[in-house]
Formats: structure tokens, C-alpha cells, sequence
């Protein structure tokens, strides 16, 4: 979509949309807010929904490291906007300049607040640079639908620095950049040496469920795996509260295995798309928010796939 | 002269072709529809009004219901005939839709019709020897209306429709498959399976075909798509038979409902793409029972 034709949808959408949006929609403001969870170390807790006109896609987890040597950032948020408010915290808290950011992956949420940073500044894994060139303009475009006006002004920044190396240390901080795939192809888990924080991105989700658009099950069943054994004393997850308990590590691949099993039980059963989406939920996870939603998601992401290959192959046309 | 809404119909994709074609008859056939639109013919405001408010709704019953020389003029909004998709396509490459006629009686043909697509007509499926429902996938160029005309036994026209919102582009879009290298070599690749119990009158058929549906609207990819799929019984016996358009997604898959009888122990698939390319496979109808295998 160019940016003539935003300007023109938006204009449309927010005057018939104006009347009932509440306050602080209309101001479009982001209200963040920075929790300390270990030395030098803060967070930006998304709330656990997905994207609305409501919301503004305030809906991902952010972090931010004060480091002597500047300030180091995990994933951006979905929007120019978003870029802007977290910035002025980061400044607000810290008193310091950003030196480095990272990209966990390519998904929107996490990486269209890139354009308030530094280009040169912005770092992520090779194939989350190609992914984001791929289809950054599409995740934007869609966000414009979803959020309206809180996208204006949003612009895709590429990060500057493919990620080929295995650490970097600013000030007393030494992070150990662990390239993982599963809930996409590059997924950039952080350890921070100093503090033992694990920035899991979204190969861990809590009491929110996992998103899939771009998932390898196998892969990120493997990449929990690793994670589990890479030596932390907390988790953060890319969406959820902070985890001490590796809890966002379990419930994340309890429930992907749980929702393969229902989907390849599905196919084996003859049900089509639709079907496949009425499952029921089982009790032990009535904690996980929007898991309705999102299986209704997966189902769309990840049931062709199967069907391709449960279903038996029975011949080939002539082509 | 008497004209009804169908002639009127057909007299205005006339009127088009001959305004392309510059043909000198232009002017009798203007005259033509102007004093049949005025005499006798049925004026749109008859038609009923639509469920789901789509602006196309005109255009649609024209173009695809009552240009269709098979039924009659009679159109009625049926709850009978559901359409169901999600809400908001997630993928709109991939949009899954099931229409189930199963409260017509006498269904002749099912036709579907995505209302905003620049290619509207989806599929027309005649379930000869099988329930009047089936599923499907399908791409949308943006948001919008998916109904399904269902012809009933005495030619009246049954209609159901749901709505659909998406992002956008799903039309114009490549195929997948043509980022993928070997797509050829997989291509008309059939997978298919039957679940038949004694208990139920029709069985399920679901197969996928590897194929990139192309819609002739990416730039510099032609049409290409699978454009009719039969299903058979192996004494030649037809079960349901499919006319299959661009708007269907790429490997199409779907979910059809033969009544396989007796000693019938597979079924046959037989169908071609645009460009001649023939498929013919035939799938196991085992009798999937536990009292009967004692
Ligand atoms: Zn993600």
C-alpha cells in the first residue's frame, strides 16, 4: 500500500471511528511503563491480547538494559509511535543514550518501532534482515488495518547489523546472542551473563497463547529444549509476565503439543479447516489468554501442512 | 415483446460485448433492452433483498444466477443454506469455506460466488449421488461477501451468504508454489483418503491436489488452474461433479460427500487443469466399521 492511499483509508476510518473510541485512543498515546527485574534491567510488559483500534498493539514485550557504556534494547514495539513513547522512558529511567538494539525476529510487534532508533545501532539474525525485507511492507500494511491511526507515520527500518557473531558485551554486561528457529526462522534468544535474564523472545509465551503464522513445531520444540538448558535465573518472554519458574518454557510446549496432536487427530478423522477449529480447550489451560483466537490461527497456519502429509498419496496427474 | 429479468440480463452482457465490439447491430440492441426495461422486464428492485448488504448483489444475480439457463427466475434468501468461513481471513491465500445445502431438497447444483473477488465465480458443484454440501479453500482480493446459489429440483434458486473481511491481495498474488523450484515435479500430485461407516448414508472424500491455482492476475504468471474434478464409482457412475475456478486456492483441497453403496470398493478422480493436463487416480472406500471386520 503507498502511502497516499494509508493517508486516504485512515482519514476515512478515523472520522466515522472517532466518536467511540475511548480518550486515550483519540490522543493515540501509548501509556508504558518500565519494571525493573534485576540489576540495570527493565521491562515493558504488553498487555495479553491481539492487535485492536483499542490497544495499539501495545500488546509485546520490550526490554531495556542501562549498561555504563549506553542503553541496550530488545525488540522496538509495532509502531513509529510506539518507538517514540519507549524511547522517552528509556530516557526517563535511565538518563542514557541507546547503543544497541536488537530484533528477536521479523514479526511486526516487534520491530516496527525500529525507525525512532539508529539504523546502524540495530541488530539482528541474517534471516530476519531477509525476512523483514520480504515482508515487512505486508506486516505494515496489515498493521494500518488493524491499529488505523496509531500506525501513521510507521515506516519499515531494516536493521543495519546481520548478527554472525555469538556475543557482545557493553559496560558490565556481556550478552550471549542464541540463534534459535521454530516460531520463526531466526528467532534471537538473549542471555545476559551479568544477570543471569533470559530474553527468550517469542519462543516463549505465558498465559497468552502462541502465535504460529511462521512456525516449524519440531524445530521450536527443540529450541525449548535448548533453552531449558541454557543456564538462567529468569525468563522473559516475548509475551506474558516475567517467569522465574520456567513456566513460559512448559506451558509453551505443552500447549504446541497438545494443539499438533488435536490437528493431526483431526486430519486422520476426515475434518476439514473449519472442524478442525471447534476443539475444546482442555482446564489446564484456562490461564492462557486468547487461546480461542489463536487456535483458530494455527488451524489456518498449520493444517494444510499436515494435510499434505497425512493425507495418503493416491497418484499424479499427467502434468 | 415480452422480456423477462434473464433476457434482460443477458441482453446487457450483450449490450457490453457489442460496445467492445463496435458491432453495427449496437443500435437495435439498445433499442432492444431500453423498451424491454421499460415494457415488461423485471426491474432489480424485485430481487430480494440480500443478507449480507453486498453493494454486488445486482451485478451477481445478473451475471451468475439469472443468466444461468438451468434455473428459473425465482430467487429467495434461505437460511437453509449455510455458509460457513471465519469471521476475518487469517490467510487470504487461504480462506476454508463449508456450504452445506443438506435443508434443500432436490439440489442440482451449488454455485459459489465471492461477491468482491475480480474473479467472482468460485465453483459450481453438482452433487449428483452425494450430500449437497462440500468444503473448500479459497483466495480474496480483499474483503467480501461468499454466497452459494443453490439450485433446487423445481429451478428455484436458494441462497445462503456470509461475509468474509481480509487484508487484501489474495487474488494477485503469485502462487507459492512458484517460489518453490521443483513445483513441477509435484504438480496434479493427488492425496486422498474415504471414512465410510455402514451407519451413514454418504461417506467422506477429502483430497488435495498439488497445483498453483494461478488466477492470470499476478503479473506475467497465465491462468493456470485445475478447472473440473468428477468423482465416479469404478462402473463409470458419476457421484458429484465439480466446475472448478481460479478464485479456489492454490493445492486445492477439498471435502466432498459421495454415497458409495455396496460392493463399490474405491471411487475415481478424474478431472483436467486449463491447460489439458489430466488427472485420473482412484481412492480405497474401505468400510472403516469395527462390527464389521468380527
Ligand atoms: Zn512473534
Amino acid at each position: 500500500m503507498d502511502k497516499i492511499r494509508r493517508h486516504l483509508l485512515l482519514g476515512a476510518a478515523s472520522s466515522l471511528a472517532m466518536p467511540i473510541l475511548p480518550a486515550y485512543a483519540e490522543t493515540f498515546q501509548y501509556d508504558l511503563k518500565a519494571v525493573r527485574i534485576a540489576q540495570n534491567s527493565y521491562v515493558v510488559i504488553g498487555k495479553r491480547e491481539f492487535f485492536t483500534k483499542e490497544n495499539g498493539g501495545d500488546i509485546v514485550n520490550i526490554a531495556f538494559i542501562s549498561t555504563s557504556e549506553g542503553v541496550v534494547v530488545i525488540d522496538t514495539g509495532p509502531s513509529q509511535r510506539y518507538g517514540v513513547a519507549l524511547k522517552k522512558l528509556i530516557k526517563q529511567t535511565t538518563g542514557k543514550e541507546v547503543v544497541r538494539v536488537y530484533n528477536t525476529h521479523f514479526h511486526p510487534d516487534h520491530c516496527l518501532g525500529n525507525q525512532v532508533f539508529k539504523t546502524q545501532d540495530i541488530a539482528a539474525l541474517p534471516k530476519t534482515i531477509s525476512g523483514l525485507k520480504v515482508s515487512g511492507d505486508g506486516f505494515s500494511d496489515n498493521l494500518y488495518r488493524l491499529l488505523g491511526d496509531w500506525m501513521l507515520g510507521t515506516e519499515l527500518t531494516i536493521p543495519g547489523i546481520p548478527i554472525t557473531f555469538s556475543s557482545e558485551k557493553f559496560g558490565e554486561h556481556r550478552f550471549e546472542l542464541l540463534p534459535m528457529q521454530g516460531h520463526t526462522d531466526a528467532d534471537l534468544a538473549i542471555l545476559d551473563h551479568t544477570t543471569g535474564v533470559l530474553y527468550a523472545g517469542d519462543l516463549c509465551f505465558l498465559d497468552r497463547a502462541a502465535t504460529t503464522p511462521h512456525a516449524d513445531l519440531q524445530k521450536w520444540y527443540e529450541a525449548l529444549k535448548s533453552l531449558r538448558k541454557t543456564p538462567h535465573k529468569v525468563i522473559f518472554p516475548g509475551h506474558g509476565p516475567v517467569d522465574s519458574t520456567d513456566r513460559s518454557i512448559d506451558q509453551t510446549d505443552q500447549y504446541l503439543r497438545w494443539l499438533e496432536g488435536q490437528l493431526v487427530a483431526s486430519v486422520k478423522n476426515g475434518k476439514d479447516m473449519i472442524e478442525a477449529s471447534q476443539m475444546s480447550v482442555p482446564p489446564e489451560f484456562k490461564s492462557i489468554d486468547v487461546i480461542k483466537d489463536e487456535i483458530e490461527r494455527s488451524v489456518a497456519h498449520l493444517y494444510p501442512g499436515l494435510e499434505e502429509k497425512l493425507l495418503p498419496f493416491v497418484g499424479q496427474g499427467d502434468g | 415483446m415480452v422480456l423477462n429479468f434473464k433476457m434482460w440480463a443477458g441482453l446487457i452482457q450483450n449490450f457490453n460485448t457489442v460496445i467492445l465490439n463496435r458491432s453495427p447491430s449496437f443500435l437495435a440492441l439498445a433499442a432492444a433492452l431500453v423498451l424491454g426495461a421499460h415494457v415488461h422486464g423485471v426491474q432489480a428492485s424485485e430481487l430480494p433483498k440480500d443478507s449480507v448488504d453486498s453493494i454486488m448483489w445486482e451485478n451477481v444475480a445478473k451475471q451468475f444466477i439469472l443468466s444461468d439457463q438451468e434455473g428459473s427466475d425465482k430467487i429467495v434468501m434461505d437460511d437453509r443454506v449455510q455458509v460457513v468461513a471465519p469471521k476475518i481471513a487469517e490467510d487470504q491465500m487461504n480462506i476454508p469455506v463449508h456450504v452445506d445445502a443438506r435443508g434443500i431438497e432436490n439440489v442440482r447444483k451449488i454455485v459459489v460466488i465471492a461477491d468482491l473477488n475480480p474473479l467472482p465465480k468460485v465453483l459450481t458443484y453438482r452433487p449428483e449421488k452425494a450430500a449437497p454440501r462440500l468444503s473448500f479453500r479459497i483466495k480474496v482480493e480483499q474483503g467480501t461477501p461468499i454466497r452459494a446459489a443453490v439450485l433446487d429440483g423445481k429451478g428455484v434458486w436458494h441462497i445462503g451468504a456470509t461475509y468474509v473481511d481480509a487484508a487484501g491481495g489474495g487474488c494477485s498474488q503469485p502462487a507459492l508454489a512458484h517460489s518453490q523450484n521443483d513445483w513441477v515435479s509435484t504438480l496434479a500430485e493427488v492425496r486422498a483418503k474415504i471414512w465410510r461407516s455402514p451407519a451413514k448414508e454418504f461417506s467422506t472424500l477429502r483430497v488435495t491436489i498439488k497445483h498453483p491455482m494461478d488466477t492470470g492476475l499476478a503479473d506475467g504468471i497465465p491462468a493456470f488452474y485445475v478447472e473440473d474434478l468428477v468423482v465416479k464409482t469404478p462402473s463409470g457412475q458419476r457421484l458429484g461433479r465439480l466446475e472448478i475456478h481460479e478464485p479456489v486456492s492454490e493445492n486445492p483441497t477439498l471435502t466432498l460427500f459421495p454415497k458409495i453403496k455396496g460392493s463399490v470398493d474405491h471411487v475415481v478422480l478424474s478431472g483436467r487443469d486449463n491447460e489439458g493436463n489430466l488427472i485420473k487416480v482412484s481412492v480405497p472406500a474401505p468400510v472403516q466399521s469395527s462390527h464389521l471386520q468380527k
